[in-house]
């Protein structure tokens, strides 16, 4: 943007339905907003994201010949994509739009001091007003998508997504920790709603994956470094056995790193005896007619489960969520082993049977008379074990009433928790973990399936406590994402990167150390040696800029002018700007 | 600026807050806690950055000297960066850029560096709560200056 082509800023702010407008003033914003310096265009409209507003953009932007546009509305980590592309379908350049967040960071956090709330939302328009006048045009650039993924797990998410890739054509590197295939599913005897045993299910998946030729499959492996930018990853995969690295260039990543089920250690006499197992060990137990006592080897008569064991627990870090698979995993087995058994009880909290055939077998376990009984949530079950002996005692809710019972065997339905090396994971991919510590998604409802790594997808139990069969449907969604982005062949990348000014560069060496990446080197053509920046290794975090004592590094869309003026539209703004109108 | 709405400036004095976020973690944060309608005193501004490795001292006396009445940098946990490392040169500038406002007559206690993830909203809308009840406490930065 040349210095004598003056900004024409379009202002326009969003009310959200209700949302926004409901707490915030927002034609008193859009009429503040209307006198601020370089502002030709400014109003308030019911949905900015819509058809409507985004025609209402454009054509400001044709009619009035604006060259920046402002939207206050929604997070621009949901919208910005969105009014970017709708700038850049009027001719303008994607980076001279800028987004004010007046919903997540104003009216939903305010909502009981609408005054206040549009003061705030006044000042945050103001500063990005200014920051709009400032901002300046950016090349819009692409790479290329080398046509290989990565999937790292080897379990049902995993082999699902291997294989939909492979399928359409596109290399597979999958790595496993394990010496073998299967991740849990194939532990399990029993799967719900259908009656096949994990096997049966993932023995089949495995071996068409082993014929396919573009599969490698890595066992007892790790990815052990991670470098690149989407469409162009280094990765190395190191074998756990001879400690071997291995190194691939691949476009894309899908993780599938699933999670463990967790070890109830200190819950209901877990540890004390034998006889007290998780539902996951339950499943791993040899097939038999019968089911036998651990301790004793004889028939098990009297059979408990016990529900929500470290899950639904508030205030307990990684324990808060509802690991959403127990339940119907719960019914399935005791209803399965009732006919075994003489008696079969499963105390509850609640029971959430909610997927595609879940409640039939819900219905079908107290059809056959297992026992269900709720205990309150803050009196949870006592289990003491004495002698070998197990005595349960808890209140039924529904009974109102204390209750005992001296089972054979207890069976705890455990939380899903990330695996124990979920955190390696997510430094080596940059990918950030929600409350429950699995990964968060980019969103969580438009976006669920890639991470803000962009090129790097997740699936299945990676992404939250999941079933089977979600998994799989999550697993088909990332290998499409992934194959979207390899069959273009071509994506586009952020232009945001360092720049260094030579004629300012002290050469200190300082960015060099600064730099996270290594991106930045010392062009020793030059004379005096400069620093100088190798944009495709720069992941723009600014780093660089704010350590660089001569201040001979720019960080486009992020340059010092454009944030100290945004400092100053907020603490010193000019008079006619502070919404009273011009003296 | 007519005089009703001098004489009401000054009868109610509010904390200015410069927010500097950075956009992985704690801006998310916000988010959440908007999302979740947690509710906190609106005297912050937030300002995005990539990375809070990109706030250079510069940016917070700057704030300082316009006359925020405190300022808030809020970034990924150690180790959790999403660019690595840039926290951890945020938080070696930190203990600098406190000795700098200290000598320059601003009560440290006017600037807060804090961690919160994406998914703590709370510990965002109670970082903001802290140092906005701090500052009312410290009163207008205009006073402090040497």
């Amino acid at each position: 943007m040349t210095e004598n082509n003056e900004a024409r800023i379009g202002v326009f702010v969003c009310h959200c339905g209700h949302n926004i407008a409901g707490t915030v003033d927002v034609k008193e914003v859009a009429e503040m907003a209307s006198k601020l310096p370089g502002v030709v265009f400014s109003t308030d409209e019911m949905f900015m994201c819509s058809d409507a507003g985004q025609v209402l953009i454009r054509e400001k932007i044709k009619e009035l010949n604006l060259n920046r546009v402002v939207v206050a509305s929604c997070s621009p980590r949901m919208h910005e994509p969105t009014f970017r592309r709708v700038v850049e379908e009027a001719g303008m350049n994607r980076y001279l739009f800028d987004q004010v967040n007046l919903r997540e960071h104003v009216s939903w956090c305010h909502m009981r001091e609408p005054e206040l709330a549009t003061e705030k939302a006044k000042d945050l328009v103001r500063m990005s007003v200014a920051r709009a006048a400032k901002l300046e045009n950016l090349p819009v650039k692409r790479v290329n998508v080398l046509p290989s993924t990565l999937v790292v797990g080897g379990g049902i998410a995993g082999l699902r997504a291997t294989l939909d890739i492979a399928e359409r054509g596109f290399d597979v590197i999958l790595v496993e920790k394990n010496s073998e295939l299967g991740g849990n599913v194939g532990n399990w005897t029993h799967l719900f709603p259908s009656n096949q045993s994990g096997v049966d299910v993932i023995v089949p998946l495995i071996k068409t994956i082993k014929k396919n030729k573009r599969v490698k499959i890595l066992l007892d492996s790790k990815v052990s470094a991670f470098e690149g930018y989407i469409g162009n990853f280094n990765v190395t995969v190191k074998n756990l056995n001879t400690e071997k690295e291995e190194k691939f260039e691949v476009g894309t990543v899908v993780i599938t790193t699933g999670f463990e089920p967790f070890e109830p250690k200190g819950y209901y006499g877990y540890g004390e005896s034998p006889d007290i197992l998780t539902l996951a060990e339950l499943q791993k137990l040899p097939p038999s007619d019968t089911l036998l006592v651990p301790s004793t080897g004889k028939p098990v008569k009297k059979l408990v489960f016990i529900g929500c064991v470290g899950s639904r627990e508030p205030g307990v870090k990684g324990h808060e969520h509802c690991s959403r698979h127990c339940c119907s995993a719960t019914a399935k087995a005791a209803g399965d082993l009732r006919d075994r058994v003489d008696e079969a009880l499963v105390l509850y909290q609640d029971i959430r049977t909610y997927g595609s055939g879940h409640e039939e077998l819900h219905r079908l376990a107290r059809k056959k008379h297992v026992i269900y009984s709720k205990f309150p949530k803050d009196n949870k079950p006592k289990v003491t074990v004495k002698k070998g002996k197990i005595k349960l005692t808890w209140f039924d809710v529904l009974a109102g009433e204390n209750l005992e019972f001296e089972p054979d065997m207890v069976v705890l339905s455990t939380a899903m928790i990330p695996p124990d090396d979920v955190e390696e994971t997510s430094h080596l991919f940059s990918l950030t973990r929600s409350g429950d510590g699995f990964f968060n998604p980019e969103h969580i409802k438009l976006a669920p399936l890639t991470t803000h790594t962009a090129g790097v997808m997740i699936a299945g139990a990676a992404q939250a406590a999941k079933n089977a069969s979600e998994s799989v449907i999550d697993a088909s969604g990332a290998a499409a994402k992934a194959v979207g982005l390899m069959a273009q062949g071509e994506v586009e990348i952020e232009s945001t990167v360092a720049h260094v000014l030579p004629d300012l560069c002290s050469s200190c060496h300082t960015c060099l150390t600064a730099c996270p990446y290594g991106a930045i080197t010392m062009d020793v053509e030059h004379d005096p040696p400069v620093a100088v920046v190798t944009e495709a290794k720069c992941h723009s975090c600014g780093t660089c800029a704010a350590a660089c004592p001569s201040s001979a590094i720019v960080m486009y869309h992020s340059t010092d002018d454009q944030i100290l003026t945004m400092v100053e539209a907020f603490l010193c703004p000019a008079p006619e700007a502070e919404g009273g109108g011009s003296a | 600026m007519t005089v009703a709405e001098t004489v009401t400036k000054q009868k109610e004095w509010e904390p200015k807050i410069m927010a500097y976020c950075c956009n992985w973690c704690s801006y998310a944060g916000a988010d959440l806690a908007g999302t979740s309608r947690i509710q906190y005193p609106t005297n912050a501004r937030i300002l995005r950055v990539n990375c809070t490795g990109r706030i250079s001292p510069e940016f917070i006396l700057a704030a300082l000297e316009m006359g925020a009445d405190g300022v808030l940098v809020s970034g990924c946990h150690p180790g959790d960066c999403h660019y690595t490392s840039g926290n951890l040169k945020a938080r070696a500038r930190w203990a600098m850029m406190e000795t700098a406002i200290e000598q320059a007559g601003v009560d440290p206690r006017r600037v807060r560096l804090q961690w919160a993830s994406a998914s703590e909203a709370q510990i965002f809308a109670d970082g903001v709560r802290t140092l906005t009840e701090q500052v009312r406490k410290l009163g207008p930065i205009a006073r402090e200056w040497k």
